[in-house]
């Protein structure tokens, strides 16, 4: 046993004498950061003043997100006890997108909402997302390698090293092993076999497990799950440490995508497999 | 007055409307003319609570109502994958169960209603009596401890995939008027004198019809469902949801087709522009769109009194809403739906209209059948004449 991990393990130990829970040695408790975000088949757009995403409408849970849902769901099961606690942030106390997940069959989630935290940067969610999670105390941490509207692909890292916790990126599939997290970390070769001490941060990359339906038991019991819905303040976190006040990075300029060139039409005279394999030469493919 | 469905019916919309879309219509098509059954898809669907979202919580079902269940075939039909077994098996005739069955009865299928395990066919219509159930020929005689079932159904869906059928038969005749006096019968499709054979249909639906004959078909008086002789009155009990269903498949069937069409007509560019700019292609999928609003309302309205009249039996107060009308209503108009959003989407097609790869005329016998069952419509408008209307009655 790493003095790492040994000291983890103090560490929780200590926390459920503190708060008087029953946690069994084997359970497994996973807090699951859900983003919820504009529905994507209904494209929202970019405010002009700021470049940030419109946020103002409907929100759903990220598609990247059910795949770690689903991975800590079957992880708790596999442990025979524990729960999967979501954490999110989010505008205007929005829970649609964690009532899926709940309905999924997470157990409770940690929402945090503030006005203060109209356009935050990666680094500043991450810090909300950081203390958020520190209140749910986990003994894992799963979350999508990038969002489906940022796509900045940091906010996980950035957690983990808030949290001085190690971080795993790019899972495909993660299994508990004596009290490690063992990652196959997905690679452009294959994949690499990583352990680390828990907790730990792992990223999830989207479509390696089959998320699963709601059950209709499990949305008719989704309403009356907790959600736990906190400020900034709530947090210890100053207002203008995070939102557009506490930025770091900012939009500089939004602009279209490049319009792609027309194709070349080839009408085939019986030539046209010529015009093919040149056309691939050309790109040194064969 | 609230129109906005809950925050659960939603969650139920989008979970069967993406598993039903992981099997899409071309699965339906190729189970259908395979002569292959749904059955992934409806284990999916039974296996997540879906298929017995009716069903009490006591005998193991979601404990919520035809308006939840006529969500699950609205959706399944709106993904180009309409079950209609969904309409007899939980819908009829789990109905018939719950409200006239035993203890034994209920216990013994209500269960397997609500996990999906059973399909149950229905039988009431007969070759020589039509929508005029008086005239039911199908007789169930009493023998002893038994009753002996001798007769012909006909148009009966799904015998090939259920495990029983729920027949209507009669029993005895009024003394007076001659009618007969009918009682309702859960038979085994696999008992000693049961035998059916298929009837060829234009429509591509998993669902095969049959012709049913019973050659002295021996009933334990256990199967006998409610009272002797009182079987006309308590199907009605279970026409209502049938029409509820069958409107939630014509509204979703209409909601397939103008999503299709839509999208090719706004992709679809002939003249320099898309064709869905020009009047002639759009304004019939606008009135369309009107006419499945309307019948998706009127759905909407008929499941919703059907639930709060079924729940008021409990003691709560019913809707006030006529719950027979509005389901004759909805099962109108969702039909008159499907057939003009799938006509419109067919149109705007041109040729690729009738194409198996447009997903579209592949539903026209679909379509057009809700027009005629399981009710048609002009015993519906005859419902309306004389008991909306208060018209004199012509038959």
């Amino acid at each position: 046993m790493t003095a790492w991990s040994w000291l983890c393990r103090c560490r929780r130990a200590r926390d459920w004498r503190t708060t008087g829970e029953t946690r069994n040695d084997k359970d497994m408790n996973i807090a699951v950061c859900v983003k919820q975000i504009p529905d994507p088949a209904d494209p929202p757009g970019l405010d002009e003043a700021t470049g940030n995403l419109d946020r103002s409408g409907k929100l759903i849970m990220d598609d990247s997100d059910s795949y770690g849902v689903e991975m800590a769901l079957q992880l708790v099961e596999q442990a025979g006890g524990g729960e999967v606690t979501l954490v999110s942030m989010a505008p205007r106390g929005e829970t649609s997108g964690l009532r899926t997940a709940l309905a999924m069959g997470a157990a409770k989630a940690v929402l945090v909402t503030d006005e203060a935290l109209a356009g935050s940067d990666a680094l500043s969610t991450a810090k909300v997302l950081a203390r958020a999670v520190a209140r749910v105390n986990p003994d894992l941490v799963v979350m999508a390698t990038e969002s489906t509207d940022g796509y900045t692909g940091t906010t996980p890292v950035q957690v983990a090293e808030l949290m001085g916790w190690p971080s795993v990126t790019f899972a495909k599939k993660i299994s508990i092993q004596e009290g490690k997290a063992v990652v196959q970390r997905q690679t452009e070769a294959g994949y690499d076999e990583v352990e680390c001490p828990l907790p730990a941060v792992v990223t999830v990359t989207a479509g390696v497990v089959e998320p699963r339906y709601p059950s209709f038991k499990g949305i008719m019991a989704a309403k009356s799950k907790p959600v736990d819905q906190l400020g900034v303040s709530d947090l210890g976190l100053l207002a203008d440490s995070v939102g557009s006040q506490g930025a770091r990075q900012q939009v500089a300029s939004v602009e279209d995508a490049p319009v792609r060139e027309a194709g070349a039409v080839v009408v085939d005279e019986g030539e046209a497999h010529q015009d093919i394999v040149r056309f691939l030469e050309e790109l040194k493919v064969i | 007055m609230d129109f906005e469905e809950t925050s659960e019916h939603q969650m139920l919309r989008e979970a069967v409307s993406s598993i039903a879309a992981k099997y899409g219509h071309a699965y339906f098509v190729d189970q259908a003319r395979s002569g292959g059954k749904v059955a992934e898809l409806w284990g999916e669907l039974a296996k997540a609570g879906y298929i017995g979202v009716g069903i009490p919580e006591q005998w193991g079902g979601g404990g919520m109502g035809i308006y939840e269940l006529s969500i699950v075939c609205e959706e399944l039909a709106a993904q180009g994958t309409p079950i209609l077994l969904l309409v007899v098996s939980p819908a009829v005739n789990a109905t018939l169960i719950e409200r006239f069955g035993t203890d034994d009865q209920r216990s013994r299928w209500l269960p397997r209603f609500a996990d999906g395990s059973m399909k149950m066919a229905f039988a009431i219509t007969e070759p020589d009596a039509g929508s005029n159930s008086h005239n039911i020929s199908t007789a169930a005689t009493k023998d002893g401890d038994v009753y002996r079932l001798n007769g012909t159904k006909y148009y009966i869906s799904g015998c090939d995939e259920a495990e029983a059928v729920l027949v209507v038969a009669r029993t005895g005749a009024d003394e007076q008027t001659g009618r007969g006096k009918l009682s309702l019968f859960v038979v085994d499709l696999d008992a000693p004198g049961v035998t059916y054979t298929p009837i060829p249909v234009e429509m591509t639906a998993p669902e095969k019809q049959f012709t049913v004959f019973f050659d002295n078909v021996e009933v334990p008086a256990s199967r006998l469902l409610g009272a002797e002789h009182e079987g006309l009155r308590e199907v009605f009990f279970g026409l209502n949801p049938e029409r509820i269903m069958t409107s939630a498949i014509g509204v979703g069937i209409g909601r397939y087709a103008l999503s299709r069409a839509s999208e090719y007509a706004r992709n679809r560019s002939v003249w320099g522009m898309p064709i869905g700019s020009h009047q002639a292609v759009s304004h019939p999928l606008a009135k369309a769109k009107i006419e499945l609003e309307q019948a998706k309302l009127m759905l909407q309205k008929a499941a919703w009194a059907y639930d709060r009249e079924k729940n008021g039996a409990d003691g709560s107060r019913g809707s006030g809403v006529d719950t027979g009308e509005a389901a004759n209503m909805a099962k109108y108009a969702g039909a008159e739906a499907a057939i003009t959003c799938l006509d419109a989407a067919i149109q705007t097609h041109g040729g690729n209209g009738m194409a198996s790869e447009y997903g579209l005329a592949t539903l026209m016998g679909n379509a057009r059948l809700l027009r005629t069952a399981p009710v048609s419509r002009e015993m519906i408008l005859n419902f309306v004449a004389q008991h909306s209307l208060d018209l004199p009655k012509g038959y």
